[in-house]
């Protein structure tokens, strides 16, 4: 037996491992150690994370349930004065403009979004790969660019004033770039024998790209203008520029309209508490709002994953 | 494939394919309608650097370097400097990325290896929705939860701390908000984000290596760092910028909780503002000729974002070929 271990460590290959074995079993403790240390950081970074997101959360629910009543939904806001410091009043013409903004936004944006995304996928030219990284650095711009971009075209080159009209403008210009890379990315994922089944039966092209791609590549369509609708309805900046911030509940794309995030930025700064506390009542409308839109787009994702297969 | 539409197939049609199969021919309506829409898009675009860099064009003339310079801003008339926000913008960006990377490259790591398989999805989820939570609600949270918060307890006890007066600065009452407390909110804000790219990066790459290094005998923490942050470093690069240039493109939070004070300002308590509050809390005072210098401050944000974006674009693309290629 000690013949046969002499013979084995005699080769260079085994002298070689047994040497490794030794170092792993002299550094092992420390080794794991190390490991255990630095994976419980990561542990406690989670745990931070986690903190105050949790804290904002816990704080909208606490502070912005009491604020919501039948009044809150359907009254105009008043403006408190000493001798009433609570009359606060509702937000109806928040919710109402937040409404109008990305109706009329969706309808600008989705049609055109959904077209340049089926042209970025169905061509291969310069200009298709051109629009794909405009499309990418634009998803990506502050903003608050598009408010500036709505504000000296819409209200003022044009001439249209503050209006909603301006407002959805921006929020469109906003959408579009996401619309835009979903759909490309949908279609794109549609395989190619669908494509060629449809040409090998005599469709016209068109028809293939309607009735085959298109209807295939929907449920990730769908996932994308939901997505795009839900960052369009939070955000603030490129409508603080240019909506007006209307007191009445109004339709009409060339009045000037308030909206929910423009409430929340204007009243957060007031000087009445009523006011400050009714903002969080706003916020956590607001928050329900695009957690609903944003599950539903995941739900549509997974819908999607499921026919796949 | 239940959902396969129903295409008449006995509707014989009689234009021939191209020969080369391409899927839109050049001459049909369809693809005339496509086309059409990609240069509205393209007029678009165009539209939308041309205005923000036309309306602002007398002031670059006027005041050219100034509004990259100059330090101070009075309106109506000028002279507007642009140093103090772009310097607001720069501080409170890159001390919100450092917060964010440092404890967003923890929790993907987290999230991807050590939560059990099943709270995975959902913490991911969870990640995203936060995502998508809006800014001016951060804002909110940061003006009146955070902000006394600071005022009252945070800076006193700051101000205890041997150098933190050099360092930070003594605030008196500014209510608590100042461009230390954006950078924090603004870190959490972009945390989510930074934390959805990443964990995305981290989780595609290949089990192989992973199970190949544990089988060598390396500890969790030594597969993590010579194996997965390795190949995933660019993608991980990528995701830093992409949170970089949402942080210095945030508006309405800073706007709220930065404190509006035009001033170059390194001590920390103190308030300041970003180009992108800046822009927000003066443009409804303002008239036409402020107006153009706040337009040449936005073209200087957008050729900030142009740049980080066209970066981070680079080194993400650069990460999938590679992952592609392994």
């Amino acid at each position: 037996m000690s013949e046969l271990t002499e013979l084995q460590t005699s080769e260079p290959s085994h002298e070689m491992r047994a040497e490794i074995r030794r170092i792993s079993g002299e550094s092992h403790a420390r080794r794991v150690a190390v490991s255990q240390v630095m994976v419980n950081l990561c542990r406690v970074a989670l745990a931070i994370a986690a903190v105050p997101l949790v804290l904002l959360l816990y704080q909208l629910i606490k502070n912005g349930a009491s604020q919501i009543d039948w009044k809150f939904f359907s009254t105009l806001p008043t403006t408190p004065s000493l001798l009433s410091p609570k009359a606060t009043g509702g937000v109806s013409n928040a919710i109402v403009g937040t409404i109008a903004l990305t109706v009329y936004a969706s309808i600008l944006a989705i049609p055109l979004g959904i077209l340049v995304g089926v042209y970025l996928a169905e061509t291969e030219s310069k200009l298709a790969s051109l629009l794909r990284v405009v499309a990418q650095t634009m998803a990506g711009a502050p903003s608050i660019l598009m408010g500036l971009f709505a504000f000296s075209f819409i209200v003022h080159d044009l001439n249209i004033g503050f209006s909603a009209l301006a407002g959805s403008f921006a929020l469109a210009v906003l959408m579009l770039p996401v619309i835009m890379i979903s759909t490309e990315i949908a279609v794109r994922s549609v395989p190619n024998t669908l494509r060629e089944a449809g040409l090998a039966l005599g469709a016209k092209p068109h028809r293939v790209s309607l009735q085959i791609v298109l209807p295939s590549a929907l449920t990730g369509i769908v996932t994308g203008v939901i997505l795009a609708v839900s960052r369009a309805v939070g955000e603030t900046a490129p409508v603080l520029l240019v909506i007006g911030g209307g007191f009445i509940n109004s339709w009409k794309p060339f009045d000037p309209v308030s909206a929910m995030p423009l409430a929340i930025y204007e009243n957060a700064k007031s000087e009445w508490p009523a006011q400050r506390a009714q903002v969080w009542g706003v916020a956590l409308v607001l928050v329900a709002f695009v957690f609903v839109l944003s599950l539903s787009a995941r739900i549509w994702a997974t819908r999607k994953q499921r026919i796949g297969r | 494939m239940d959902q396969l539409p129903n295409v008449d197939l006995l509707e014989f049609e009689e234009e021939a394919m191209e020969p080369d199969g391409s899927v839109a021919s050049p001459r049909s309506w369809y693809n005339n309608t496509l086309v059409v829409a990609a240069l509205v898009f393209c007029a678009l675009s165009l539209g939308f650097v041309g205005t923000i860099f036309w309306t602002s064009l007398p002031i670059w003339i006027h005041h050219g370097w100034t509004l990259l310079t100059g330090k101070g801003w009075t309106s109506p008339n000028g002279p507007f400097g642009g140093l103090p926000m772009i310097a607001g913008t720069v501080e409170t960006s890159l001390l919100a990325l450092v917060i964010a990377v440092l404890i967003g490259l923890g929790t993907s790591i987290a999230i991807v290896f050590l939560l059990p398989a099943r709270l995975r999805t959902v913490v991911a989820t969870l990640v995203e929705l936060l995502a998508a939570i809006p800014s001016v609600v951060y804002g909110l949270w940061g003006l009146l939860v955070l902000a006394p918060w600071m005022e009252t307890t945070v800076n006193p006890w700051l101000n205890e701390w041997p150098f933190a007066k050099d360092i930070f600065g003594s605030p008196g009452q500014e209510f608590g908000t100042s461009l230390l407390l954006a950078s924090i909110v603004l870190g959490i804000m972009i945390l989510p984000t930074f934390v959805a790219i990443s964990r995305e990066v981290i989780s595609v790459v290949p089990q192989d290596l992973i199970e190949a290094s544990l089988s060598l005998g390396a500890t969790r923490w030594q597969m993590i760092r010579k194996v997965v942050l390795p190949t995933s470093r660019i993608g991980l690069l990528g995701a830093t910028f992409l949170a970089l240039a949402r942080a210095t493109g945030e508006t309405v939070a800073v706007a709220l909780i930065a404190g509006s004070v035009a001033n170059v300002q390194f001590h920390l308590l103190y308030p300041g503002t970003s180009i992108a509050a800046w822009i927000a809390t003066e443009f409804g005072e303002s008239q036409s000729n402020e107006i153009a210098a706040l337009m040449a401050l936005g073209v200087i944000l957008m050729a900030l974002n142009v740049c980080l974006a066209l970066i981070s674009r680079k080194l993400v693309n650069r990460q999938r070929k590679l992952l592609a290629v392994s």
